[in-house]
C-alpha cells in the first residue's frame, strides 16, 4: 500500500448553520440578558428545567408556554466535574493551564448545566461543593452571558 | 423470532492511519465477508451500512459506498450510528421474509478528521455547543467520576481493566498495534496523560481507522451458506436521556432495559451467558455497562474475574480499547463473539463457549445501547 496521497478539501462552501432558538429559549435567553435564571416545571412530575423546554421527556408532558415559569437563583450545587488541559475545539491543542468543567444544578432545579469553574485550584473542587454564577459584564443574551462558576 | 444466522464477517486489522482510501477499504471489507463463505455479488439482496456523513466528509455518504459494498442496483439503506445498530436494521430485513442474504458493513477513518473534537456536535447548538465545554473526552470524564464517587471504586480498579483489555489486545493479531501491550502494568496506565480527569489516556478507548462486516441470513439459507453458523437469539436495544446533566452517569439505564429485552428474548438470564464482548469507549463504562447488563451488581464489577479464563470473560478480544473504528465498534464486538463460539478466536480464545452477548451503543457516555445474544450453531 503506497497510496498516500491527500486531498485536503477546506472552506470550498460556506455552510454554517443559523439555529433559531424557539420560543422557551426565546424567554431563557431574554432574562440570562438581564443576568437572571428561569426554568420551567413539568405540571405532571414537577421537575423543573433549566433551561426550560418545551417537553419533559419522561412524562411526554408538554409544558404550556405560558404557564409553570419557575425563577430561579444563581446559586447551585456542583453535582460533577472533569479536569482538562485539552481544548475541546481542536484536540491536539493543549492550553497552559487546567480547565474544571462542572455540572451544575441551579438551586431549585432538576436537572445540570455545564460551565467552566473559574477562580479556583483544582485541588479545592469537590462535589456537592456550593457555587454561584459569575456574569458577564456586558450580557448578549446567549449562552456567554455566563461566564462561569465561582465558590459561593 | 425465527432463526437468523450470522453466516460470515471479516475485518481487516485496524490501525491509527491505514493511509488507503475509503472506497478501497469498504471494498476489501464486504469482499472479504463475501469470501469467507464462498458467496458472490448475486447473492446479495440488501445492503446495510453504517456510516456518519461528518465521518464520511459528504453528505448522504451512503450514495457513495454503492459499488463497494455490493450495493449496485440492490436494496440498500444506512444508519447512522454504531455498526450494531445496522445489524438490528440488517436483521429486520431478513425477518421480513424478503431477504435472503444481508450485508451489513460500518466503519471510518478518523485519521482523516478530528473524532474527539467533531464529538462537539452532538451537544445542543441552542445552549451547549457555544461554550464548547462537552466532546466525548470530557463526557469520559464526568462519567468515571459519577461511578467512582457513587460506588467507591478506585482508580486502580478501572485501571485494571485497561490492563487486561490492552494485554488481551495483544493476543488478538486484528488489533490497533497502539492498542497492544503485553507487558502494560497498572502503574502505567494510572501515570499516562490526563485526559479529562479522572481519565487518562490509557483508559480510553482511542479512535483509528478499520470497517467491519457481517452477513446475515434465515435459516435455511444459512445451513446451506455454513455448517457452523451462530444464531441470533435476543435482541434490545434502548436510549437514555439526551442532556448529560439530566442523567445518572454512574450507571446505564438504557442498558440495562436494553439487555432484559434481549435476554427475555432469548428466553435465558445474564448468568447463563459464557463470555461477553462489550463495546466499552473507556475502562471505567466496561464495568458499569457489564452491571447494567447484570453481570454484577452495582458497583462491583471490578470484582469480577474477568479474564480470558476467568469466571466470565469480558472482552476477550480487548473490547474497544484495542481499537476503536467508529460505526465498525460495535460490529466488531458481533464478529469476535462468533469468532470465539466457533472456537476461531486463536490465541484468545474462551474455553468452550455456547452463549455469548456482544454490544454497541453511541451517544455520549453510551447514550444509546443495542445487546445481542448469540447462540453457537451447527455440532
Amino acid at each position: 500500500m503506497t497510496e498516500q496521497n491527500v486531498v485536503t478539501n477546506k472552506g470550498m462552501v460556506r455552510a454554517e448553520f443559523n439555529f433559531w432558538v424557539g420560543k422557551y429559549m426565546d424567554k431563557f435567553y431574554d432574562n440570562l440578558e438581564n443576568k437572571k435564571i428561569v426554568g420551567n416545571m413539568c405540571p405532571k412530575c414537577s421537575d423543573v428545567f433549566v433551561p426550560p423546554r418545551q417537553v419533559c421527556g419522561k412524562c411526554n408532558e408538554k409544558i404550556p408556554l405560558d404557564q409553570n415559569w419557575v425563577d430561579l437563583p444563581d446559586t447551585g450545587t456542583l453535582k460533577n466535574y472533569t479536569i482538562t488541559k485539552w481544548k475541546v475545539t481542536e484536540r491536539g491543542s493543549r492550553k497552559v493551564k487546567d480547565s474544571v468543567i462542572g455540572m451544575v444544578q441551579i438551586d431549585g432545579s432538576n436537572t445540570a448545566i455545564i460551565y467552566k469553574l473559574s477562580n479556583i485550584d483544582p485541588a479545592e473542587v469537590k462535589t456537592g461543593m456550593k457555587v454561584k454564577i459569575e456574569w458577564n459584564d456586558k450580557t448578549k443574551g446567549e449562552p456567554g452571558d455566563i461566564k462561569g462558576f465561582v465558590k459561593a | 423470532m425465527d432463526k437468523v444466522g450470522i453466516v460470515g464477517y471479516y475485518y481487516m486489522k485496524m490501525s491509527p492511519d491505514l493511509i488507503y482510501g475509503r472506497y478501497n477499504l469498504i471494498f476489501e471489507t464486504v469482499r472479504g465477508a463475501l469470501d469467507s463463505v464462498n458467496l458472490k455479488k448475486k447473492d446479495i439482496t440488501t445492503v446495510i451500512s453504517a456510516t456518519n456523513d461528518y465521518y464520511d466528509g459528504r453528505t448522504i455518504s451512503n450514495a457513495y459506498c454503492v459499488e463497494p459494498a455490493g450495493a449496485y442496483l440492490a436494496d440498500e439503506s444506512k444508519a447512522e450510528m454504531d455498526g450494531a445498530f445496522a445489524a438490528q436494521y440488517g436483521l429486520m430485513r431478513i425477518l421480513s421474509g424478503n431477504h435472503k442474504l444481508a450485508v451489513v458493513w460500518g466503519g471510518s477513518t478518523p485519521s482523516c478528521y478530528p473524532y474527539d473534537s467533531a464529538q462537539l456536535y452532538q451537544t445542543d447548538p441552542t445552549f451547549e455547543r457555544p461554550t464548547a465545554l462537552v466532546n466525548n473526552i470530557t463526557a469520559g470524564g464526568f462519567q468515571m467520576r459519577a461511578y467512582m464517587e457513587k460506588y467507591g471504586v478506585s482508580a486502580e480498579d478501572i485501571a485494571k481493566v485497561a490492563v487486561k483489555n490492552r494485554k488481551n489486545a495483544a493476543k488478538n493479531p486484528l488489533a490497533n498495534p497502539e492498542a497492544q501491550n503485553a507487558n502494560i502494568t497498572v502503574d502505567d496506565v494510572l501515570k499516562s496523560d490526563i485526559l479529562s480527569d479522572p481519565v487518562t489516556e490509557l483508559m480510553y478507548a482511542a479512535p483509528c481507522d478499520g470497517l467491519a462486516a457481517i452477513l446475515l441470513a434465515p435459516e435455511k439459507q444459512a445451513l446451506k451458506i455454513t455448517d457452523e453458523p451462530v444464531w441470533i437469539k435476543g435482541v434490545g436495544s434502548n436510549q437514555d436521556p439526551y442532556y448529560l446533566g439530566d442523567r445518572d452517569l454512574s450507571e446505564c439505564k438504557s442498558m440495562e432495559m436494553a439487555a432484559k429485552m434481549a435476554f427475555d428474548g432469548a428466553g435465558i438470564t445474564a448468568k447463563d451467558v459464557d463470555f461477553a464482548e462489550i463495546f466499552e469507549q473507556y475502562a471505567h463504562e466496561e464495568l458499569i455497562l457489564a452491571e447494567a447488563i447484570g453481570l454484577a451488581e452495582k458497583g462491583k464489577a471490578n470484582e469480577l474475574n474477568s479474564e480470558i479464563n476467568g469466571d466470565i470473560p469480558i472482552n476477550p478480544s480487548g473490547g474497544a480499547i484495542a481499537g476503536h473504528a467508529p460505526f465498525a465498534t460495535g460490529l466488531m464486538r458481533i464478529i469476535e463473539a462468533v469468532k470465539q463460539l466457533q472456537g476461531k478466536a486463536d490465541g484468545y480464545q474462551v474455553k468452550d463457549p455456547k452463549v455469548a452477548i456482544a454490544t454497541g451503543q453511541i451517544g455520549f457516555c453510551a447514550q444509546n445501547n443495542i445487546l445481542y445474544v448469540l447462540e453457537k450453531g451447527g455440532n
